[in-house]
């Protein structure tokens, strides 16, 4: 269980990304948060595992405090929540098992893995982890000799490294062609059925209907909706995205 | 407003044509001179284009007359041979101070020929120098001394060398010489590089705002090591090595030292821009996983910088060859100190070896790293 208590997110410059936020994800959730580009879903996502710290607000995460961990404690709090992201962040020149096996870091022994030498077991769950993604033939390939769907799913494969509860995944096909998001989509759903909680936030509404359990949309860092796909009607989407928004479909592209 | 502006642009005009006019003069700029003087330019040019570089074993043959000055004061029992290597002079005798003309016939052709003088007393003291010709011929005026007087009736004698080339061609003294510096220099430049690359290497993480400048302290240390790595770049290399050359006497050891202060300097901010250009995405990535601090830096980090580190190792190792030819200048030893000492000695060959041997080791150094940089991405 995860609750997101009045979160409230200002940067630096004053911008105030996310105003009183609050909505709780229960076990085996496929949460998707919908919003404008800048309505604040990535600094959502990112306060979940502190990458960006709320300025207000509480995030308790099994009855823990995230928000009030110490560095050690959020170390291995976040060792439990994967992450997938927009831009994949794989290390580009380093091979795609090396992208995978970082994902152990947090769990390695910190000597022989600075060293960059890795047990046995690490290495055949990294490619167990390539082969549940399907490219367990690129393990030995340079990260960016890849496609972008491909190194989609070698960021998969880094989060399950980390034997995850939950992944929280920022706009996770958004740099994709559309026709390969179903692709990447099916992956975490299937997770999700074996159990994993999810988070994620996306751009297009089909896939929204697709695979969400329940939707959180925001705008302009405030929390506009909540509920199932089916109740965003034609005034509720306008309400989210502005009154010159028109539905685009993913499927039709 | 036009009168103003009239009289403000008037007013800048005038001052830059003043500063001009004093740079001018400042320089003692005689542009005319550089034509003037050609001739002692094109000795010098005709030198360094002709370096020393290779040589070949002279064979030394002498040949000898007594020559009693003034006439009268020794007895002359020698006799002349007729035929064969032989010294004709026009006058089997002479006052002090008179001249008189030394032939020489069926010598080594094409030789060099030392004419010198042997006093009563076996010092020697070279006259003057020459060449024979294809025959073996030469005719070269001679000039008696007080100091070639005789000596209890003991005259002195002319004697004459001919340096004949013989052999192959093999590499001159300088050619050694400057091979041995230039090694000096290439591998002084190679370990100040490499000393600095292990001490800016982990310091330029430090010097980093998207690694340290993180909190109250972190962002101190940032500080501390970016002022760091300025204010040492600010010191000329030159400035560097007469420091340590004062501190630790003379030679390649003090150059190191100089050449590895200002090496680690300009690696270390060099490198700390390289991390602060990486992608952040991995860093992200990795700090999500819960990896430790250091872990995030091996696996994120350090893959992105490793092609910028090592070009700019190799550039640097290039650059320092150069730098280490000037320390050299100041004392520091190698090429520089060489070609120094070869300038101070009038020797123009020699220098002119050592200015084409850094010029093509430079270039070679450059193409090098020009290559190896290619190759990385």
């Amino acid at each position: 269980m995860l609750r997101i208590q009045n979160v409230s997110k200002t940067y630096p410059n004053g911008t105030q990304a996310l105003k009183n936020v609050s909505f709780d994800v229960a076990d085996g959730e496929f949460l998707v948060i919908i919003g404008l580009s800048g309505s604040g879903k990535s600094t959502l996502l990112r306060c979940i595992n502190r990458l960006i710290e709320p300025t207000e607000g509480k995030i308790i995460w099994d009855d823990v405090d995230i928000t009030a961990a110490s560095p050690a404690e959020l170390r291995k709090i976040r060792r439990t929540i994967g992450m997938v992201f927009q831009q994949f962040n794989l290390v580009k020149r380093s091979s795609v098992l090396t992208n995978v096996l970082s994902g152990r870091l947090g769990y390695a022994n910190p000597w022989t893995s600075l060293l960059g030498i890795w047990p046995q077991e690490d290495i055949a769950q990294a490619m167990q982890a390539l082969e549940r993604v399907g490219i367990a033939e690129k393990a030995h390939s340079r990260a960016d000799a890849l496609s972008g769907g491909q190194q989609q799913r070698v960021g998969i494969a880094r989060a399950l490294m980390q034997n995850p509860k939950l992944i929280l995944a920022d706009e996770p096909v958004a740099s994709l062609d559309p026709v390969l998001s179903h692709s990447i989509l099916q992956y975490l759903e299937q997770l999700n059925k074996e159990g994993i909680t999810v988070i994620c936030s996306l751009h297009f509404l089909d896939l929204v209907h697709r695979y969400a359990t329940r939707v959180v949309a925001l705008k302009d860092g405030v929390k506009v909706f909540e509920g199932s796909a089916k109740e965003i009607d034609r005034a509720k989407f306008k309400e989210i995205y502005g009154e010159e928004a028109q539905e685009v479909r993913a499927a039709s592209l | 407003m036009p009168l103003p502006r009239l009289l403000r642009n008037t007013l800048i005009t005038a001052l830059v044509i003043a500063a001009f006019v004093i740079s001018y003069r400042v320089t003692e700029a005689d542009f005319p001179r550089l034509f003037r003087d050609l001739p002692k330019g094109r000795e010098l040019l005709t030198a360094f284009l002709t370096p020393d570089v290779f040589t070949r074993d002279l064979e030394t043959r002498t040949v000898s007359i007594v020559f009693p000055v003034p006439c009268g004061s020794a007895s002359v029992e020698e006799v002349f041979p007729a035929e064969g290597p032989r010294l004709v002079p026009s006058v089997n005798c002479a006052a002090p101070l008179e001249k008189f003309t030394l032939q020489g016939f069926d010598l080594q052709p094409n030789s060099e020929v030392v004419i010198r003088w042997r006093l009563p007393d076996e010092r020697t003291m070279t006259a003057i120098r020459t060449q024979t010709d294809a025959n073996g011929y030469f005719s070269q005026e001679v000039q008696a001394r007080p100091i070639q007087a005789s000596v209890n009736g003991v005259a002195s004698r002319l004697e004459v060398d001919t340096l004949t080339p013989v052999g192959g061609l093999k590499p001159s003294q300088a050619l050694k010489d400057v091979l041995d510096n230039m090694f000096v220099t290439i591998f002084m430049a190679l370990l100040s590089t490499t000393l600095a690359t292990l001490i800016a290497a982990p310091l330029s993480f430090l010097a980093a705002s998207n690694i340290t400048r993180k909190g109250c302290f972190g962002t101190g240390v940032y500080y501390l090591f970016r002022s760091f790595f300025n204010l040492m770049r600010s010191y000329d290399p030159l400035v560097m090595a007469t420091v340590f050359g004062f501190w630790l006497s003379f030679g390649p050891f003090p150059g190191f030292l100089a050449l590895t202060v200002v090496t680690i300097a300009s690696l270390g901010k060099l490198f700390s821009e390289a991390v602060e250009n990486i992608d952040p995405g991995p860093v992200e990535a990795l700090q999500a996983t819960g990896a430790p601090p250091l872990h995030t830096v091996r696996y994120a980090v350090v893959p992105q910088i490793v092609p910028d580190f090592v070009s700019y190792i190799i550039y640097h190792w290039d650059i320092n060859v150069r730098i280490s030819t000037i320390i050299g200048f100041v004392g520091g030893g190698g090429i520089g100190y060489y070609l120094n000492l070869s300038i101070n000695d009038f020797k123009w060959n020699q220098a002119g070896t050592a200015i084409w041997a850094i010029v093509i080791v430079v270039w070679a150094m450059d193409f090098l790293s020009a290559e190896v940089r290619k190759r990385l991405t």
